[in-house]
């Protein structure tokens, strides 16, 4: 899997005005974590969700290794995992469940299905947990849990929105580090974050948007090149002021 | 296939772990069933249930005997006389008897006059408990005129010379009148009536766990996972169908076997079971495809879980009362009962009315199962569109 490409993509809800994406250009390189970065309201989640396919009637051109990534989805459906930001997955189901449940959901069945439940589980270390209730489940287990049901399929691109809200500190570090590990097996990977220094750990490349357009977009090195640091950058091109 | 089975699988482990969701669905249409077939089990008999307490003050004890032997019976039962008219006027007021027939002094008398075109018929008086059903008053208002008939026809009688006593002219004994009821023409009895209106009731409640999981489903991102797993929606939908296919008939077979044990173990009548199971089997059957196909409107429509519990509870109880669930159509006035035909509750009691009640065939239960299936498909059409709407959206350009 190569770069996933993103040219002059726009969008705007029904009804309204305003509109939230505003011609996005962006390449995101396979074998690295690719940070999305921006206040509330910026269109993070609006890209996150056209890309997996939530949204449609976006504008522009999404491709991935020059085939539209409409195309790769509907020849490989499963290229493409996404982690949201919510815990999307069934509370009063069982770990084990959720994962069968999913996996069969992605076409897997049998013993390909056991396997990747295993695998998925051994990887995100919620083996443990694989027969208690997802909604009785802590903050950290939860989202492991999440990650778990988005690598099932095996994804060649692999979306993260926001993947370590609301966790403690070591389930936080697993997490990256996971995630990072991801990165390395060549897969191409967006990540969504406020937390900067996650950004600054795991990120190659970033790319900063607010009211819908591209500020800057590149090497983490470059984007923070001559100042004290990513947050500094942020909030220089961001501004001060409050969102909604 | 395999997928559609993993969400008839989840659904099902959801609604298993569910245990207030499935009380609802499976104990308050039962209990309903008990209350209501109890509660009602009197007014579905008619007058022979009813038992209205009458009086009789006539000056003549004679006179006063014979009344009162001649209005007793088929829900009437006689009470002491009152002391006097006051007293009379505090007990009905009171309901304690609920009717006092008044005959004046000289009534038997003015009974025996010669007919005469300009004469005024002898008076009576009758007080009346407002709170007493308008048929009771006019069932014992025709039978007073009937005896008053019989008396004033004995006397011309015997002032002729013809021998009859006023027993004979009796209207309950003029002849045998044997009442069959056919077809539609019959009324339901209280089990009858209730066992399959408060199951009907029971089935449009999945409405609550449908409506109620998919919104947790939206709220929680699992739905857009799946959106993002090119599950297609209306998979989705379908997915929620088996499951609570199941769980509708078997709250259908849990109510025949209420309406069959629970309610003569409470003292009730016995429900007549239909002959045909195979009809029952449809009515049912498109009964639950259309409760499914308003729970998946109303899930897909509502953005909240008190969204969907309002349109879904609300809906609900509006279509039992105008169809005929709560109070029975019969009783409603005319107009009510040409709203009622827009309620698919109606149609289903129709439905199941015309397979257990009427002992109909294939033909009889052919408009009501269209008409629902109509609805569901309809339903899950505006279902699909709806969401469609949502996510198919305008360009920027």
């Amino acid at each position: 899997m190569g770069t996933l490409s993103l040219e002059g993509v726009s969008f705007r809800y029904p009804g309204r005005s305003e509109t939230v994406l505003d011609q996005i250009t962006l390449a995101v390189p396979a074998g690295g974590i690719f940070g999305l970065l921006g206040p509330n309201g910026a269109g993070k989640t609006t890209l996150i969700s056209i890309l997996a396919g939530q949204l449609r009637g976006a504008t522009g051109k999404i491709s991935a290794d020059d085939e539209p990534l409409e195309a790769l989805r509907r020849r490989r459906p499963h290229s493409l995992g996404l982690v949201p930001q919510e815990y999307a997955f069934y509370p009063m189901l069982s770990c084990a469940e959720n994962l069968r449940f999913f996996g069969a959901m992605q076409g897997l069945a049998g013993a390909r299905l056991k396997e990747r439940v295993a695998a998925a589980a051994a990887f995100a270390r919620i083996e443990s947990a694989l027969a208690r209730r997802a909604g009785r489940l802590s903050g950290g287990l939860k989202r492991r849990l999440n990650l778990a049901i988005g690598l099932l399929g095996e994804p060649q691109i692999l979306l993260l929105d926001e993947p370590t809200v609301g966790v403690d500190p070591q389930s936080r570090c697993f997490l990256l580090e996971s995630i990072r590990s991801l990165a390395g097996a060549g897969r191409t990977i967006v990540y969504t974050s406020h937390y900067m220094e996650e950004i600054e750990a795991i990120c190659d490349r970033v790319a900063i948007i607010d009211h819908g357009r591209v500020l800057v977009s590149g090497a983490l090195s470059e984007v923070i090149r001559g100042g004290s640091g990513l947050e500094e950058r942020f909030m220089q091109l961001t501004q001060r002021s409050l969102r909604d | 296939m395999r997928r559609l089975l993993a969400l008839w699988e989840k659904e099902y482990l959801a609604l298993s772990r569910d245990v207030l969701g499935i009380a609802v669905l499976f104990l308050m249409p039962a209990a309903f069933i008990v209350v209501m077939s109890l509660a009602l089990s009197d007014v579905f008999r008619g007058g022979s249930a009813l038992r209205t307490e009458f009086a009789v003050m006539a000056a003549d004890p004679k006179l006063a005997g014979r009344l009162v032997q001649s209005l007793s019976g088929d829900g009437f039962r006689a009470a002491p006389a009152p002391a006097d008219e006051a007293a009379a006027r505090e007990g009905v007021r009171r309901g304690t008897p609920s009717l006092v027939l008044i005959v004046p002094r000289d009534f038997e008398r003015a009974l025996a006059a010669p007919l005469d075109a300009g004469r005024a018929p002898p008076e009576l008086r009758l007080l009346a408990d407002p709170a007493l059903p308008p048929t009771q008053l006019l069932a014992f208002r025709q039978r007073v005129l009937g005896v008053a008939l019989g008396l004033r026809v004995s006397s011309l009688m015997r002032r002729a010379g013809i021998a009859a006593g006023a027993d004979a002219l009796e209207l309950k004994r003029a002849a045998i009148l044997n009442v069959e009821t056919i077809g539609r023409i019959a009324r339901p009895s209280s089990v009858q009536q209730n066992v399959p209106a408060w199951l009907i009731f029971g089935m449009f409640f999945v409405v609550m766990p449908i409506s109620s999981l998919f919104v947790v489903e939206r709220r929680e991102g699992t739905l857009a996972r799946l959106v993002s797993l090119r599950v297609p929606f209306s998979m989705l939908l379908l997915g929620k169908v088996g499951p609570y296919f199941v769980v509708n008939l078997a709250q259908a077979a849990l109510m025949l076997l209420a309406g069959l044990t629970l309610v003569p173990w409470f003292g009730g009548e016995t429900l007549a079971l239909p002959a045909r199971w195979d009809l029952l089997a449809a009515v049912t059957a498109c009964t639950s495809f259309c409760a499914i196909g308003w729970g998946l409107f109303v899930a897909v429509c509502s953005r909240t879980l008190e969204q969907a519990t309002v349109i879904g509870g609300v809906g609900n109880i509006l279509a039992a009362a105008v169809g005929g669930i709560m109070v029975p159509r019969f009783v409603m006035p005319e107009a009510m009962q040409k709203l009622s035909e827009a309620s698919p509750m109606a149609w289903a009691l129709d439905g199941f009315h015309a397979v257990i009640l009427r002992q109909g065939g294939a033909a009889d239960i052919a408009a009501p199962c269209a008409k629902l299936l109509a609805l569901a498909a309809v339903l899950l059409a505006a279902a699909l569109w709806v969401h469609h709407r949502r996510r198919v959206l305008t360009s920027a350009q």
